[in-house]
């Protein structure tokens, strides 16, 4: 479980720094793509700090040909690539909208972030997950069960990851690919934000939650995702896991 | 349908409004149901096309204008939407070109988007929408990735609505159909209903019936999945 290699997308901060340090602990290799330089090389040198070999690669998950370059860097450096985890998200996401009024443009860099680039970070690293019999895993969210009154393409965006990846479960599962989704309910940036612009939201997300706290994005939800990619849950494919300290009222 | 639940049908609900693609199988639902057509456009490149990435989206301001104009007609009480392409076929996701993906996925998801913010301006207060989605059944959905995801998707559009619409008393429901997307052979065990996968004009078309009609007036945000028993979740 020592020698692993990850891609994280998205993970110059929040749930996806919170996974690369959960994987670091565990002496991982883990790469970190993301837009954001001075962030995602900050977040690699907290994975040496854990314990792990991070790497920093500048990338724009929308973007095909950088996506396919990141890949081709990891497997050169690193010599194999196990473990995937799609957690780059459009910064549009804890923006309110009205549904009928929401300008339908604005929709494409939700869907070219979370769905373009699960079909680009799937097609990139489809070869190499399939040679080391590796994971895949997609963060989702509790709103892709539930929907969110404000926050309806966001949540239609979560599901359609899920969606996606139940039929990627089934077409990979006899290569020897495992496809899982997270459903994190975590402190975050993107969390605060949301909450700035929708006041109530605290309340009511904590309202209903049973442990009664946010989760912690590297203590919390981070070792769920490691466990998806690791050999522990090698007989796990096609579910998602509600990371969300039982908030969402699905079981 | 037979003709005398059709007839009870157009007798017993409000006044039906049918906001779909201009397919014939859909055609048939809205005149059962004795609904108002209005078509929603259909996705302006086809699978195989050499558009490129993000290709779809210069014409979101085309379905803009459309969504609109569509919302400004008359409100009424019953709405159905029903956003399904042309056709599609089983294919791997990663044999898929970024054109295919956009036709498959990225367009559905911005019409079934439009579709549904039309759909709740033309409801009135204290109306019912419902979504007929066409969803891959679990055990049959290798090679339907992209439609297993609108699927989801409009589920949750769905729950979203439930949740803004109900405090003006607007119900919002979905049927799920895998009529065109099932296997010729199932993986087993067999479904439980022989008739499986469903046909659009009995099972699906009963379903939203009894999802617009007065007796499920108490539901909302609930997906029914009319494809005989081969989905249980």
């Amino acid at each position: 479980m020592s020698d692993r290699v990850v891609l994280i997308t998205g993970a110059s901060g929040g749930v996806g720094r919170g996974i690369a340090h959960a994987c670091g602990a565990a002496g991982w290799t883990v790469w970190i793509a993301a837009r954001r330089r001075a962030e995602g090389e900050q977040v690699a040198a907290e994975v040496e700090s854990a314990g792990g070999r991070g790497h920093f690669a500048e990338c724009d998950a929308a973007d095909a040909d950088a996506v396919e370059r990141v890949v081709a860097e990891i497997v050169t450096t690193s010599g194999r690539l196990d473990g995937v985890v799609l957690n780059a998200t459009s910064g549009l996401s804890p923006k309110p909208v009205v549904f009928a009024d929401v300008p339908l443009g604005e929709l494409e860099d939700h869907v070219a972030v979370s769905l373009r680039g699960m079909h680009i970070l799937a097609l990139a690293t489809y070869p190499h997950l399939r040679a080391s019999k590796g994971s895949f895993v997609a963060l989702t969210s509790e709103a892709g069960f539930e929907g969110k009154a404000k926050l309806s393409v966001y949540a239609a965006i979560k599901a359609a990851q899920r969606g996606i990846a139940r039929s990627l479960a089934r077409e990979w599962g006899p290569d020897g690919i495992r496809v899982n989704c997270v459903a994190p309910l975590a402190g975050t940036p993107a969390m605060d934000r949301a909450f700035a612009m929708d006041p109530e939201m605290a309340s009511r997300i904590l309202g209903r939650n049973p442990l009664g706290r946010m989760g912690d994005p590297a203590t919390d939800v981070g070792p769920i995702v490691r466990f998806l990619l690791s050999d522990d849950s090698r007989y796990l494919t096609g579910n998602t896991l509600m990371a969300d300290g039982g908030s969402c009222p699905i079981s | 349908m037979t003709e005398a639940l059709a007839d009870t049908v157009t007798r017993t609900l409000p006044e039906t409004l049918m906001i779909a693609s201009p397919l014939d199988a859909l055609r048939g639902v809205a005149a059962t149901l004795g609904a108002a057509f209005v078509a929603v456009p259909e996705c302006p490149l086809a699978a195989g096309d050499h558009a490129g990435p993000g290709s779809v989206w210069s014409h979101t301001d085309a379905l803009d204008e459309w969504r609109t104009e569509t919302s400004e007609g008359p409100q009424t009480g019953a709405i159905v939407v029903a956003v399904w392409p042309t056709t599609n076929t089983a294919a791997p996701f990663t044999t898929m070109s970024p054109t295919d993906f956009a036709v498959r996925s990225e367009w559905p998801f911005v019409a079934w988007y439009a579709a549904l913010g039309a759909a709740i301006e033309r409801c009135a207060d204290g109306g019912t929408i419902v979504a007929v989605i066409e969803r891959p059944s679990p055990l049959d959905c290798a090679g339907w990735a992209p439609e297993s995801g609108t699927a989801d998707a409009v589920e949750a559009m769905i729950r979203s609505l439930a949740r803004s619409e109900g405090p003006r008393g607007v119900r919002v429901n979905a049927v799920t159909t895998p009529s065109r997307l099932a296997p010729a052979q199932p993986i087993a065990p067999p479904p439980p209903l022989s008739s499986f996968p469903g046909s659009v004009d009995h099972e699906v078309s009963n379903a939203v019936s009894m999802l617009l009609g007065s007796g499920s007036a108490g539901v909302t945000g609930t997906v029914v999945h009319a494809d005989c028993g081969r989905s249980w979740r």
